[in-house]
């Protein structure tokens, strides 16, 4: 055999030019798209446990009928998942996953996660997918939880159950203390004024032992007064302004009604705060006759709008539970049909409603009738259904961007010591604005 | 891959090798460092996964890194690559850019998977380019073209605008004091590249330099060569006349000595005839009038070109046969011959040595044996021509070589063979030659032009 032409030049630049294209075959995940034997298969990354916190034993409940309907629906594709992964390892175990380049196919993502998994580049930018595909309509969902998956302007995840932050209200104190429950209009004004008739020694033993609230921080004031913190990129930060400085000056009011009293979340489950914000999720799980005796059982309460501020309104901010493609799927096709599936199959979102305690994030699901009557049914009371509505109408989202979480802390930070300086608010808010916004540039220049 | 470099360069360079020796190490060297960077890389995120880290570091990372053990099999192929088309070698321009430019594309893969924490594999390329031999202005040109290349690839100009993970961020996975020591060996590494590069730049300097004295030393050889050249042509020039000079002699001796010993030898028959038989007599002398005519024409034929006689018109065997017959004419000797082989299309040259050692031969057993029978044998056997000549003269014990024997001998040498004589029973001369188309004269001669052809090879 004539060995001549392995030592041609030609031969070598073949060669050469086929191992480099084999390399970035290989890291770019390019050979996945081989078809192999085993058929088309979605992998999809869920943990086993509530996102709300709320155990039901219904974890795989609707991702199952999701994947019994999406077979049916493509004989050739099958789904798998991976379960018993717990909802606190969930981040570490789908960061594991990725430094392995075995990332799912779609992967249901927490709030907190997003941004993060947004800015290392591992989810699939889904913008184009949206506008090329005509039967998709991102108006179905509610803006708030859809904005929730949008970073830097793009859209990279798509809301599956969200639930909006809620004032919770103990009515058996309210009664005690003859004030009426404020309507869903009610604003700083009647919350403060509620707060101060509240905060009292009820037992004459010279501590206070009732209070007007806990756990209203400084982003649910910001939120209410309608502040917006960041510009769209994150570059600059505009802290001086009278929205925040109206919000501090009210968070200062009214934590001086509690003559220094650290109120903790205990003192509300006993039934001695009158507000507190939660979550809806929380008010649908221990609304529920299985649940409802574990907590918040010794008194009457209910939920409402949160207080509007006097630039703001009674805006509410939304937690989310998205889902979002890996930027390494080879299935982008089908992957997109199994989150359209997920996030906006009429069928598959009212199961939300059943086996879940959030809400679904299509209004059309979450106003209609058969949802009223599951809630109803499920929290044994008439539940006022407009408040949700309502809440839902007015919630806000927080335009992310690279180092957002720490600006946002490095806010916190400035709120915090302005809170506790006591000294004039306007001076503070100045200079801690050239220190938050010197913080948002070196976070630029990071990038 | 190293291997493969050794093989394509092993008669590359023929002019010096340790140049060759040093870019072998700079290969062998940057696969060192990339082996290093590749496998700690790996370990360490195999580390952060193995230890439940990797959510912290994504969040530090800012980006996802390399992937697991695809990582180090990518550099290295990378690595396989970018050697197999250094080891391409370019035969104009064009073809050096379009190298360079692949080059470019797979040194920025590699430095973009180390997070351009090593960018060393540069200095290949440039010490690539300076194993071609094009002119200066160009190869600056190339050299200024990669170096800023070099320059912008270096470090954190590239890190600002392309999110990689640094080297260091991954390497964080050990304790500080080690990834100190670890980042440490990698730019000790690095310089290490860099001197044996500066050395190869040295090497490769003084080789051109000696490359250069060479040139001049051999400039001079080539002048005393050329010197010694003229030299020689004229020797030969010389030469050449006194080989002319011997032909002429030879030329005479054969022609006008065969004639004239015929002449003679018929004169003296005529005398000791021309009282008993007239008219043999009369016949006798116009036989030796013939031979002289021939000897005049053999003469004027020589004289003209220096070239036998009834050769220049006739084909060898009709030649022999008519001087075998003016000989038996001319001297009364009885001439037998057999011709067992075709004598037509030899070469001119060996033509002439056939025709002069029978016509010399003849002559002599005449001259000098005083012989009446004379017989001449030509066959071929085993690819040489046989010839020979007996005749049943006198003979000798011991013989004294003539000139026209001499002669003969020198002819037949030429054309690598061997002439040998006895004068034990008569005297008998038998030459040997080689035929150099011996078995196609046998075979027959249908293809005289192939055979010209295949002489002329």
């Amino acid at each position: 055999m004539d060995l001549s032409f392995f030592k041609t030049r030609r031969f070598r630049l073949l060669v050469s030019l086929l191992t480099a294209f084999a390399a970035i075959f290989l890291i770019t995940g390019q050979y996945r798209s081989i078809p192999t034997s085993k058929g088309k298969v979605i992998t999809v990354g869920v943990f086993s446990d509530s996102y709300w916190d709320v155990q039901n034993g219904y974890a795989y409940k609707i991702l199952d009928d999701a994947i019994e309907k999406f077979e049916r629906a493509h004989p050739d594709v099958k789904v798998e998942y991976v379960s018993g992964i717990m909802k606190a390892d969930y981040s570490e175990w789908l960061s594991e996953r990725m430094m392995n380049d075995a990332m799912p196919d779609v992967f249901f993502i927490l709030g907190d996660d997003f941004s993060t998994f947004a800015r290392i580049g591992a989810l699939k930018d889904l913008s184009s997918l949206i506008v090329r595909d005509e039967e998709f309509d991102p108006l179905a969902y509610y803006a708030a939880a859809y904005e929730a998956g949008s970073y830097g302007g793009r859209q990279y995840a798509l809301p599956f159950e969200c639930a909006p932050n809620m004032m919770f209200v103990n009515k058996t104190i309210l009664d005690r203390e003859k004030i009426e429950l404020p309507d869903r209009n009610w604003t700083w004004d009647d919350f403060y004024a509620i707060c101060r008739r509240a905060t009292r020694d009820t037992h004459g033993t010279g501590v206070i032992d009732q209070f007007g609230e806990v756990s209203y921080t400084w982003k649910d004031a910001f939120d209410a007064n309608g502040v917006v913190l960041f510009d769209e990129k994150g570059k600059n930060c505009d802290f001086t302004v009278k929205e925040i400085g109206d919000a501090i000056t009210f968070l200062e009011k009214l934590n001086g009604l509690d003559s220094g009293y650290a109120v903790s979340e205990r003192n509300f489950s006993q039934g001695n705060v009158v507000f507190q914000p939660m979550l809806f999720s929380e008010y649908r799980a221990y609304k529920s006759q299985e649940l409802s005796i574990k907590k918040y059982s010794g008194f009457e309460w209910e939920c409402l709008t949160m207080p509007a501020g006097p630039s703001g309104d009674n805006y509410s901010r939304l937690d989310t539970l998205s889902i979002a493609m890996s930027e390494q799927t080879t299935e982008k096709e089908y992957a997109w049909a199994f989150i359209k599936l997920l996030t906006s199959d009429r069928e598959i979102q009212s199961e939300i409603f059943d086996y879940s305690a959030g809400i679904s994030v299509l209004p059309e699901v979450t106003n209609s009738d058969e949802t009223r009557r599951r809630i109803t049914q499920s929290t044994g009371t008439p539940f006022n259904m407009s408040v949700l509505e309502s809440a839902m109408e007015k919630t806000v989202t927080r335009t992310r961007f690279r180092g957002y979480d720490n600006a946002l802390e490095e806010v916190g930070i400035a709120v915090s010591s302005i809170l506790d300086s006591r000294s004039n608010i306007q001076m503070e808010q100045i200079i801690w604005n050239r220190t938050i916004n010197n913080y948002l540039k070196t976070l630029s220049r990071d990038e | 891959m190293v291997e493969k470099t050794e093989v394509v360069h092993r008669d590359y360079d023929s002019v010096d090798q340790i140049p060759e020796l040093v870019f072998r190490a700079l290969c062998m060297l940057n696969f060192l460092i990339l082996l290093y960077v590749a496998l700690l890389t790996y370990h360490a995120l195999w580390g952060y996964v193995n230890e439940g880290a990797a959510l912290e570091f994504l969040l530090s990372a800012g980006r996802v890194p390399p992937m697991a053990w695809k990582y180090p099999v990518t550099v290295m192929m990378l690595y396989v690559s970018l050697q197999l088309l250094l080891s391409l070698e370019c035969n104009n321009h064009p073809e050096l850019v379009v190298k360079l430019i692949l080059e470019f594309g797979i040194a920025i893969g590699i430095s973009y998977m180390t997070g351009f924490g090593y960018t060393g594999m540069i200095v290949l390329l440039l010490a690539d380019i300076l194993r071609y031999t094009i002119d200066w202005k160009k190869r600056a040109l190339y050299i200024v073209a990669v170096s800023v290349f070099y320059l912008f690839m270096n470090g954190n100009i590239v890190q600002s605008w392309i999110n990689v993970v640094p080297l260091g961020k991954i390497w964080k996975y050990y304790r500080a004091d080690h990834q100190e020591r670890l980042l440490g060996i990698l730019s000790m590494l690095a310089l290490i590249n860099m001197f044996l590069f500066i050395f190869y730049m040295v090497i490769m300097a003084l080789a051109q330099m000696s490359e250069k004295e060479r040139i001049l030393i051999l400039n001079n050889e080539l002048k005393v060569a050329n010197i010694k050249l003229e030299e020689y042509a004229s020797e030969s020039a010389r030469m050449a006349e006194t080989r002319e000079r011997n032909r002429l002699a030879r030329e005479i001796h054969d022609t006008l000595g065969h004639s004239l010993t015929g002449i003679i030898t018929g004169i003296e028959a005529c005398i000791m005839l021309m009282d008993v038989a007239p008219e043999a007599t009369k016949e006798q002398l116009k036989a030796i009038a013939e031979v002289a005519r021939t000897g005049i024409v053999d003469v004027r034929h020589s004289v003209k070109a220096l070239h036998a006689d009834a050769l220049e018109t006739m084909d060898l065997e009709d030649a022999l046969l008519k001087m075998i017959d003016s000989t038996t004419r001319s001297t009364g000797v009885r001439i037998s011959h057999s011709f067992r082989v075709d004598l037509n299309h030899f070469n001119q040259d060996e033509e002439d040595t056939v025709y002069r050692v029978v016509q010399e031969s003849i002559t002599n057993a005449i001259r000098h044996g005083g012989a009446t029978k004379i017989h001449v044998e030509i066959f071929s056997d085993e690819g040489e021509l046989h010839i020979i000549i007996s005749d049943n003269g006198k003979g000798c014990s011991s013989v004294t070589p003539g000139f026209g024997l001499h002669h003969m001998k020198e002819r037949v040498e030429m054309l690598g063979g061997t002439l040998k004589y006895t004068g034990s029973d008569g005297f008998m001369i038998h030459a040997v030659m080689p035929i150099r188309w011996g078995k196609e004269a046998e075979e027959g001669s249908q293809f005289p032009q192939n055979q010209e052809g295949q002489r002329n090879l």
